[in-house]
């Protein structure tokens, strides 16, 4: 099966300390994998790395077989290109940063229209276009199942929603990779039901997904994979049943009795 | 009765010009602050320090001499032409409050969270649409409290203008003293200010609550 994404001896440093140290693993299309680990060890710092929103120092990045990154050819790290290198990934974060002056269904179609914007037939067929991502965006809004809160500002939503409708957007210019940052850290655990279920759906339908969480329960029965972050390297790794049924290390066995 | 009606056209007059000041001010130094701000948050050391070498000068001094500065600076240096009291004002008010407003600006641009930059860049925008369609009403509404107090300082300030002739409302009204020994013109004129500060206060109220939907 062909890798979508390979993650090549990844490495980040912040001054003297070490977030990321040789981090390598690969992705197939359409599975999910969990990170795991405390806070501190690096998980946030690498999909930071994948979505282009800091600069590994040391490794590379692919994706479908493409170089996006290396850090040893530095063509790969102009400004210029990365905004096209960022829509391989879609990410969700922890505290959802959608946009307070647009309603839900804008904080959806806001890409969407900025983009279509520079294809060369927007002026000749805006109206079309337009509408087919008015469109998008309503199927979206019933994917995660907001569709009578369009019109609603972020601050109208609970924080559930607000996830949800953070997901949408992420899901709006159809990101090959959707990575999430805690994506229910924020929330009190019934509103993390409702985003946990959402994402269990993206997972049925076969979405590439990348989810670092401290659901232990959750990862356990959404994941392909799992990996277990420790002091900015990937300690372990395995199917699910391998991570929490027989960890091996010590330090996965202390982290998963304390989780 | 006919007095009141003389001094009451003449404040009128000399508020025009005060009016005048008022509004090339801020139609000028609105726009101009944004480039010294964004000057001020370069990453370009050089720039940095030159934006904020100048704010410092600028808010450093009174505006009263800044005013006079304009006006009698260029001829101290010989150069031919210096400029028509007006303009001397104008420039002086305009490069005065694009400072100030810069550091409003500054401020409104760094008080919004870095999430929504990152939002914006992970969905793959340019740094001008991030600017300009995230950003931008977010700053705007986070901005308009401190900007509404400078405005109606702004009001105010206009009386400055007199150092140099320039005939404005307090100027118009003080004249009524030599003249004709008149003193209340002089307290009459300060209903003009007010007049115009609480029109201003009830404009901006408005537009705060307009903008009552974006919570950030």
């Amino acid at each position: 099966m062909q890798n979508i994404l390979e993650v090549q001896h990844l490495a980040k440093r912040f001054g003297s300390s070490e977030v990321l140290n040789d981090i390598s693993f690969s992705l197939a299309k359409g599975e999910v994998v969990s990170i795991i680990g405390s806070s501190g060890s690096g998980k946030t710092t690498l999909l930071r790395c994948l979505n282009f929103l800091e600069q590994p120092d040391a490794g590379r990045i692919l994706v479908s077989g493409e170089t996006l990154f290396d850090a040893e050819d530095p063509s790969t790290k102009l400004d210029r290109s990365l905004r096209h290198k960022r829509l391989h990934f879609g990410l969700v974060f922890q505290s959802f940063h959608l946009f307070p002056q647009y309603t839900a269904k804008r904080n959806i179609t806001l890409a969407m229209v900025l983009h279509a914007k520079e294809r060369p037939n927007y002026r000749a067929e805006k109206r079309e276009i337009l509408a087919e991502i008015d469109a998008r965006a309503e199927a979206l809004l019933a994917e995660v199942g907001l569709s009578e809160k369009a019109a609603l500002y972020p601050y109208q939503l609970s924080g559930g929603q607000q996830q949800r409708v953070a997901i949408a957007r992420a899901l709006a210019l159809n990101p090959e990779i959707l990575c999430f940052d805690e994506p229910t850290s924020a929330l009190d655990p019934e509103l993390s039901a409702e985003v946990l279920a959402t994402i269990r759906r993206l997972a049925d339908t076969g979405r590439t997904m990348i989810l670092v969480t401290h659901e232990m329960s959750f990862a356990r029965q959404v994941s392909s994979r799992v990996l277990f972050m420790a002091d900015g390297r990937i300690h372990e790794q395995g199917t699910p049943e391998e991570i929490f049924g027989a960890p091996k290390s010590p330090r996965l066995q202390s982290f998963l009795a304390n989780a | 009765m006919a007095t009141f009606v003389t001094v009451s056209l003449k404040l009128l007059e000399g508020f025009g010009t005060t009016f005048f000041i008022f509004l090339i001010t801020l139609l000028l130094a609105i726009p101009l602050g944004l480039p010294i701000a964004l000057c001020s948050m370069s990453r370009f050391q050089p720039l940095r320090w030159l934006s904020r070498g100048f704010v410092w000068i600028i808010r450093g001094t009174p505006l009263m001499l800044q005013v006079i500065i304009v006006f009698y600076g260029p001829d101290l240096i010989g150069m031919p032409t210096s400029l028509p009291r007006m303009s001397a004002v104008v420039v002086a008010f305009v490069i005065n409050y694009a400072a100030y407003f810069s550091e409003i600006y500054r401020g409104g641009i760094e008080s919004i969270p870095k999430g929504q930059y990152e939002a914006g860049q992970v969905l793959g925008l340019r740094k001008g649409q991030i600017f300009f369609r995230i950003t931008f009403l977010q700053v705007i509404k986070r901005i308009i409290p401190p900007m509404s107090n400078e405005i109606i300082t702004l009001v105010k300030d206009t009386s400055l203008a007199r150092i140099i002739a320039v005939r404005e409302l307090i100027m118009e009204a003080s004249t009524f003293i030599k003249t004709q020994a008149l003193l209340w013109p002089l307290f009459y004129s300060g209903a003009f200010y007010l007049l115009f500060c609480g029109l201003l206060t009830i404009l901006f109220n408005r537009l705060e609550k307009r903008l009552d939907y974006i919570k950030v």
